[in-house]
């Protein structure tokens, strides 16, 4: 009869291979993992800072903060950040509303213009900067015959930050826009309101905790600072750049830790208010409709000025990229305009290991990041395990820290026996990955969550164990978003320049901080060659990874 | 060669909740069912009665605050939930989006590492038994609402499993498909011979599939009996409504003697065997198919006056309502060829079949 199993094929006892414990069994090497590489650096770096005598003490700190100078430099470093986030902020909703609201052409060009930042080194915008408006500049000096040092200081650096930084803040504001439920819109327009009492009575209200948290991010990204600070700093110097000094140059290390402490304080505590800001108002900002067709005005006026804002900023924007593309091919940026393949040349040639290191040690740190950032996410959105808002939360601190605070616990931290990890290249991977866990494990979460539970279930009841469930059938359907994670943490690992220089070895050099010593040493042509080789390096991974993976990897099936 | 099939006992289940404030939900109390070898029960109730936290804790998806589960006299409550041999076939199918049809089934020999021939022929065979042999190397995502229950269907009874749990299923599909479809899951399950457990809140389903119906109610079963046993007797108001429709009538007895009692309700006298009448106050429960309505001045028709007040067209009957002093009566009769028999406002007279007459306490 039709139907009836074939006689003797008992499924249910054929044995259960794989047992439960497996996956168990990671979860203590996770523990001990944070414990090691991200506990451990941030408790060092507190107990260095945090002595004196051999004991514990917060003298060193209350001294440092009794200077009048140090406060002058944490002011500064406060100003410039709320600054470079108020100003950010506005920028990127502006822009964003510009890309999703308004009737525009050539929306292409202003997003791709937007977003180039986000592929290249922060210290790339200060290069060209530094060719355009410095005091040779080809704008300050050649165009209107000026000698000024006007660039360097504060105006310089909040230019700076602002174009390397608010593109992330853009994104954000991007994504949320989208998100809005269109229909609220949609009301509001037919009750009579013009699209600008749209935006602010309707769209930004409901946006209100994400420009907390664009304006977080733009804070974060500035107090990190390092490359711009150190190149245009000038005399507006900020706690970044004095860490930096403070070790390399004068290698008072309990300085330099005592600074990272009071840098990591206020970016700690920004941090944790808006997670609790955060989720107090989560308001209905991320529709469960998500419509794409949300009403685009058409008014005249809002237009003109949408597109003049937006073609303004790519301008400038392109101008920048130009200029360092320019700065690579002639022969000397501001005197001799010959074209030459000199620059690249002595890049390639001269730092052919850099960019071998920074690229490959960038990959490996991203898979590294994506397979532990997958298993927290499974034990911490999937599982029931013991201590798993600490593992969560542990795992996360890197948000709160900035990149120099981070780099320089690692410096210390594994600078003794028995882990002596200095000048090899893993600490380097390890501190790419401490800093790119986050991201992971939230990407994951995300795209964790939109998977319905009843897929487990169903999994269970067939027989699998939890390891199994989680390999044949969670992680093929977050592939994406794993990839996506990975493209991301790739991208910040090889651009940043804060967290590794005090990682960096003979042995094991990264191209941001040697195009930061061909800038100091007066190289312009070739630190603008080797930026412009990073960047298409990038280019390259990001577009050619999803490709090599093929389908699996790029197409969400949450179904 | 059929597995011998096993008989499912549930001892004093019992689940709570924690709320978020800190109180608890006690959604399963004291929750106690045999269900014999091959038999089909179906847990039937409202929302919220706790029927699918009975098979979820069943299939081990939840833990039970106590009770205990055996399947054959042997108890599986200590086993992890991928280590029993239970089907369930959830409501909303979960289907592996990324898996084609045939990956779906076999999904279950996958973990156990069966032999790749094996495979093809439990699988192709179980695919033919739901009739998508031609569909195997879709995706979830191509299938229909209908076919992609035939796929949860199959993919749970090729395992062979002790018990065939069934959350809902039919739920999602639209009426037409939910009949056609219960039929051939019955036919499938009566050719299995598995014993299975089926939760429903429609009572149709219910009374069509069902060796037995447990009518369950605030966590605890009310009534478990044939089909027919819940309609015809129920045992609590609250099935009686639940099932069916029904007139709740208050009655009272006038003499009890010989085994034989007389009833009164509503100016109307009828006669049942002592054992049908719990007690001195009664409620008659009368089913609107159980009354017969004839025009008011017919002589001799012993029955009650009333007044239509709303007429409702169903297309195969028509259901009136007729007021009888403070009560409004449901009744039905088959329309055959005509909209209604009786205007609104048309006097009549209702008469009921007495042996369809139901006593409960009040």
């Amino acid at each position: 009869m039709a139907g009836v199993p074939a006689a003797g094929a008992d499924v249910a006892r054929l044995p259960l291979l794989g047992r439960g414990w497996t996956l168990a069994a990671l979860y203590p090497v996770i523990v001990v993992l944070l414990a090691l590489f991200v506990a451990y650096p941030l408790a060092d770096l507190l107990s260095q800072a945090a002595k004196a005598d051999g004991r514990f003490t917060l003298a060193p700190i209350a001294t440092l903060l009794g200077d009048p100078s140090t406060r002058q430099v944490l002011w500064n470093t406060l100003l410039l950040g709320a600054s470079v986030a108020a100003a950010g902020t506005i920028l990127a909703t502006l822009y964003a509303y510009a890309m999703t609201r308004v009737a525009m052409p050539w929306k292409g060009f202003f997003h791709f213009l937007a977003l180039l930042p986000t592929i290249s080194p922060p210290i790339l915008m200060a290069l060209s900067l530094i060719l355009l408006y410095g005091r040779r500049g080809l704008v300050t000096h050649q165009l209107f015959g000026m000698q000024t040092t006007v660039l360097y200081g504060y105006w310089g650096l909040l230019a700076a930050q602002l174009l390397s930084y608010f593109p992330f803040a853009y994104l954000l504001m991007l994504n949320l826009f989208r998100g809005l439920d269109a229909s609220l819109e949609e009301a509001a327009a037919t009750m009579g309101a013009h699209s600008g009492k749209v935006l602010a009575t309707v769209s930004l209200p409901l946006l209100a905790p994400g420009l907390a948290g664009s304006a977080l991010l733009l804070f974060s990204y500035s107090f990190a600072d390092l490359g711009n600070p150190l190149l245009l700093g000038g005399d507006y110097p900020v706690l970044s750049a004095q860490i930096y000094l403070s070790i390399i140059g004068m290698y008072n290390i309990p300085q330099g830790a005592a600074l990272a402490v009071i840098l990591l304080a206020p970016a700690a505590l920004l941090f944790f208010a808006h997670k609790r800001l955060a989720r107090n108002t989560a308001f209905a900002s991320v529709g469960g409709r998500g419509s794409l067709r949300h009403p685009q005005t058409r008014q005249t006026a809002v237009r003109v000025a949408a597109f003049a804002l937006c073609a303004a900023v790519s301008l400038v924007i392109l101008l920048q990229y130009a200029t360092v593309l320019a700065g690579a091919t002639t022969q000397l940026f501001g005197i001799n305009y010959t074209i030459t393949p000199r620059h690249f040349i002595a890049a390639l040639t001269n730092s052919r290991g850099a960019l071998f290191d920074t690229i490959g040690l960038g990959v490996v740190a991203a898979a590294v990041a994506a397979v532990i950032g997958v298993l927290i996410a499974w034990f911490v959105a999937r599982s029931r395990m013991p201590g798993r808002g600490a593992v969560d939360f542990v795992a996360n601190l890197p948000l709160a820290i900035p990149g120099t605070v981070i780099g320089l616990a690692f410096g210390l931290a594994f600078n003794n026996r028995p882990l002596l990890l200095t000048g090899t290249a893993a600490i380097i991977v390890i501190a790419f990955s401490v800093r790119s866990l986050p991201y992971a494990i939230r990407s994951a979460v995300a795209a964790l969550d939109q998977i319905n539970r009843s897929l487990d279930e169903a999994s269970t009841n067939m027989g699998a164990t939890p390891g199994q469930t989680l390999r044949r059938v969670l992680i093929p359907l977050i592939r994406p978003a794993v990839l996506a994670g990975m493209i991301f943490t790739f991208t910040r690992s090889v651009t940043t320049l804060s967290a590794v220089i005090f990682v960096v070895s003979p042995h094991w050099s990264l191209v941001t901080p040697v195009i930061l010593s061909q800038m100091d040493r007066g190289d312009v042509g070739e630190a603008a060659a080797l930026s412009v080789i990073l960047v298409i390096l990038v280019l390259l991974v990001i577009h050619g990874t999803p490709r090599l993976l093929g389908r699996d990897w790029r197409e969400a099936r949450i179904g | 060669m059929h597995k011998v099939a096993k008989a499912l006992e549930v001892r004093g289940l019992q689940k709570a909740y924690r709320l978020p404030n800190g109180r608890s939900a006690p959604a399963v109390r004291d929750f106690t069912l045999r269900v014999e070898p091959g038999e089909f029960v179906t847990l039937l109730g409202p929302s919220g009665c706790g029927k699918t936290t009975v098979l979820r804790t069943l299939a081990g998806l939840e833990e039970p605050d106590a009770g205990d589960i055996l399947l054959d006299g042997r108890s599986i409550a200590a086993l992890p939930a991928h280590r029993r041999r239970i089907g369930l076939v959830f409501q909303n199918y979960a289907l592996f989006p990324h898996m084609t049809v045939f990956e779906n089934v076999a999904y279950s020999f996958r973990i156990r590492r069966a032999p790749a021939a094996q495979v093809d022929t439990e699988v192709g065979a179980a695919l033919k038994a739901v009739g998508l042999e031609e569909l195997a190397a879709r995706l979830p995502g191509q299938l229909s609402g209908g076919q992609q229950q035939r796929v949860a269907l199959a993919r749970a009874f090729v395992m062979q499993p002790d018990l065939l749990l069934f959350d809902e299923p039919l739920s999602n599909l639209d009426a037409k498909l939910r009949v056609q479809v219960r039929g051939e899951l019955r036919r499938l399950q009566k050719r299995l011979g598995t014993t299975a457990l089926y939760v429903t809140h429609d009572q149709d389903e219910a009374m069509s599939l069902s060796d037995r119906i447990a009518v369950m109610r605030d966590g605890r079963v009310e009534q478990i009996g044939t089909p027919e046993e819940i309609y015809l007797r129920p045992a609590s108001l609250f099935v009686a409504s639940f099932v069916g429709r029904v007139n709740a009538l208050p009655g009272r007895v006038i003499r009890n003697a010989n085994g034989r009692a007389c009833v009164e309700m509503l100016d109307y006298r009828f006669e049942v065997a002592s054992e049908r009448c719990p007690a001195a106050e009664v409620l008659v429960l009368v089913r609107p198919e159980a009354i017969r309505m004839a025009e008011a001045g017919a002589q001799g028709v012993p029955g009650v006056r009333g007044v239509v007040e709303e007429i409702e067209y169903c297309g195969d009957q028509v259901e009136y309502r007729v007021r009888v002093g403070a009560e409004l009566i449901v009744a039905v009769e088959l329309a055959l060829l005509r909209q209604q028999r009786f205007a609104s406002g048309a006097q009549v007279t209702l008469r009921f079949i007495d042996e369809a007459l139901h006593l409960l306490h009040t």
